[in-house]
């Protein structure tokens, strides 16, 4: 079997590629960096014995996806899963950011995944047990000062998958949706954090043993359903009061 | 600086002599890697944190922790060779390699150091007199230094970098990966057999005339009182030659971490040292042991190191000339007759090689002695360095952290002076420093 993995350079989406090249599938990797996508390559092939396509790609850029994965035929062939552990984020992502930064990070963050995923629909729709498995994040859980374009496109994110999941056209794919909390990777190294950090190496062997649920839309760490619960019920006058950071 | 990922941490040797805190980083990426070094003016690499001296890190410099780059670049089992980056840790090499029955003899006695480490240590294994050290299985290197960029090291390029860079404990810039010439390794598992000794010269006889047959000899002596120092064991590890079939090292997690209180003192280690000869002598004279007992023997028996305590240990290693060895220990025992000090830990094996720069290799007898950190214990430990002159010996920085740069100067003389030199030809503002480069002087 064959999966797309977009954002396999590093993270989660390492570690994902990582699982599934265990499990002895082949692999699609897209990222920007090359040299870390041969080195995942290389590493992964001499271990397991399987096939990976290394992609470098800006996935910011409609055009780039088009004219680098959805128009090559032998990368997109035959695939069974396509995974979107990707987030693009800017450090000065506020109410001021500007229009191309804003696009960016929509595209990269929502667009660019819905696109590929109506291009890509037709060929997993073919395949048994095929999914799509995407991942938001509990920024979008609030809007708030800080991370404030990629919050929205996360949440909009979320949005689509659900919509997926009411649609006939893709009953026939495994759709999950997992939204993320804090996890042990570079982007959360060096912040202070006051909750505990979740394990990537345990996502992915959730996210593989999940990849044939029918529908699936959680949370990890685990512990972020409750704080979600929480902040649906108090009021939105009073979380601006409490201006939640 | 927080935007290239950096956390602040409290930090200790891995013998607990020195902690301090530090700014490190962990890139996960090639373009990480290079940015992170732009953010500071002075960097050092750190690996498992597992040597016994600070080399990983200083409080001056950005320590860069090179473990997320941890993968098997190539691979050809013909020609026998592998490129893998600096983070990969040695039980992850050696869980492939095994596999197709090759490996490098030259491993360091714990199996989560990492390659990076243990080419800037210019490790060594047990069988260092058969084998020498790592440096004797590499064959090229992939550095990153901040101003130079990438290197591509090795006999035909860069020759005087690649030098400097094994042993050179990081002092020339991140290595991020090392090519190996792998040797082949009919079996992973081991018959190790045993003799009993009396004395330090017993020790050295069978050292160096069972060494020729056997894979590993090194010795077991006692040095908890004058009246048994010496006495002990020679261990003889044979490769069993049955070829078998390679059973996956186990990772385990197992902890350092010392007890509040030290639980080493004349009177443990005497009864301990007792029982240990007393189980020696009860049981079978050969036995058949698996790979990681063998080359990993601290493995699983991390309570040696946690009985220490808060305040630790500090490792002597020395090579002597095979010459000079007994009436070195002549002198050490007058030594110890005055001072009586606490030594945990003495052993002695062969060792091979060509001592250069900063390396601790020669063809000489390596000695190692633990020793409770305390007062008299280090006033013991400064009466040997005196003698190191005298009996043209070398001391290892990469275990003793106690070493004055009197002491390395007198004992490495000239290829100090070279290391320095040549070190200062190639890095004029010289980056890559750690807590014992500042402190000696490097």
């Amino acid at each position: 079997m064959k999966y797309l993995i977009i954002g396999a350079s590093s993270g989660l989406g390492k570690e994902l590629a990582k699982k599934f090249a265990e499990e002895n599938n082949d692999l699609v990797i897209v990222s920007r960096d090359e040299r870390d996508l041969n080195a995942i390559k290389s590493d992964l092939e001499i271990k397991h014995k399987i096939k990976i396509d290394v992609l470098p790609l800006n996935f910011s850029s409609i055009n780039e996806i088009e004219d680098k994965l959805l128009s090559n035929n032998n990368l997109i062939s035959n695939l069974t899963g396509a995974l979107f552990p990707i987030g693009m984020m800017f450090d000065n992502d506020n109410l001021n950011l500007s229009v191309e930064n804003i696009s960016k990070l929509t595209n990269a963050n929502f667009i660019s995944i819905a696109y590929t995923i109506q291009k890509i629909k037709k060929i997993l729709i073919q395949k048994e047990n095929a999914c799509i498995i995407g991942f938001g994040s509990v920024s979008g859980f609030l809007g708030r000062d800080i991370n404030v374009t990629y919050a929205g496109a996360k949440r909009g994110l979320e949005s689509y998958f659900e919509s997926m999941a009411f649609d006939e056209e893709f009953e026939k794919i495994n759709i999950q949706f997992y939204t993320l909390g804090y996890l042990a990777t570079n982007l959360s190294f060096g912040k202070d954090l006051k909750l505990p950090k979740g394990s990537v190496k345990k996502l992915s062997n959730i996210v593989f043993n999940n990849r044939i649920a029918k529908f699936k839309k959680t949370y990890y760490p685990a512990y972020w359903m409750i704080i979600h619960l929480i902040l649906k019920i108090i009021p939105f006058s009073i979380l601006r009061i409490l201006k939640i950071k | 600086m927080n935007k290239y990922l950096t956390e602040n941490k409290k930090i200790f040797s891995f013998d607990k002599s020195f902690s301090t805190n530090i700014t490190f980083s962990q890139p996960d990426k090639y373009k990480l890697l290079e940015k992170i070094s732009h953010t500071s003016d002075n960097l050092i690499n750190i690996g498992s944190n597992l040597s016994y001296s600070p080399l990983g890190f200083s409080r001056k410099s950005l320590s860069i922790n090179i473990k997320n780059f941890d993968r098997i670049l190539h691979f050809d089992k013909r020609e026998k060779t592998i490129t893998v980056e600096a983070g990969l840790t040695l039980i992850e090499f050696l869980n492939f390699t095994l596999k197709h029955n090759l490996w490098i003899p030259q491993l360091p006695g714990y199996p989560t150091i990492t390659i990076g480490g243990a080419v800037a240590a210019n490790a060594h294994g047990k069988s260092c007199g058969k084998h020498g050290t790592i440096r004797k299985s590499i064959k090229s290197i992939l550095l990153f230094h901040k101003t130079h960029g990438w290197l591509n090291l090795s006999e035909d390029k860069n020759k005087e970098i690649f030098d400097l860079t094994i042993g050179g404990i990081g002092l020339t810039g991140t290595i991020v990966s090392v090519t190996f010439e792998l040797t082949e390794i009919k079996s992973s598992k081991f018959i190790t057999k045993k003799k009993e000794v009396n004395s330090v010269e017993d020790s050295l006889k069978l050292i160096l005339d069972e060494s020729k047959d056997a894979s590993y000899t090194y010795t077991w002596n006692r040095a908890d009182n004058l009246s048994n120092f010496g006495k002990g064991i020679v261990y003889k590890n044979y490769l069993d030659q049955n070829l078998n079939n390679f059973e996956k090292l186990k990772e385990e997690k197992n902890q350092f971490k010392p007890f509040i209180f030290p639980m080493w003192n004349k009177f443990s280690i005497n009864i301990i040292n007792s029982l240990y000869l007393k189980l020696n002598k009860l049981t079978k004279s050969e036995k058949n042991e698996n790979f990681l007992n063998v080359i990993f023997p601290f493995y699983g028996k991390e309570n040696y190191f946690n009985f220490f305590g808060k305040k630790g240990f500090i490792e002597s290693q020395l090579l002597v000339s095979e010459e000079k060895l007994n009436s070195f220990i002549e002198e050490f025992k007058n030594l110890f007759e005055k001072f009586e000090p606490t030594i945990t830990l003495f052993s002695l094996k062969n060792m091979s090689g060509k001592q250069k720069f900063l390396r601790f290799e020669d063809n000489k007898i390596c000695l190692t002695f633990d020793y409770v950190n305390n007062k008299k214990n280090l006033l013991f430990m400064s009466k040997i360095d005196n003698l190191y002159n005298k009996y043209n010996i070398t001391p290892s920085i990469i275990k003793d952290s106690r070493i004055s740069k009197e002491i390395l100067r007198k004992s490495y003389n000239e290829e100090l002076t070279r290391f320095k030199d040549e070190l200062f030809k190639f890095d004029k503002k010289r980056i890559y420093q750690s807590e014992i480069s500042n402190r000696l002087e490097i």
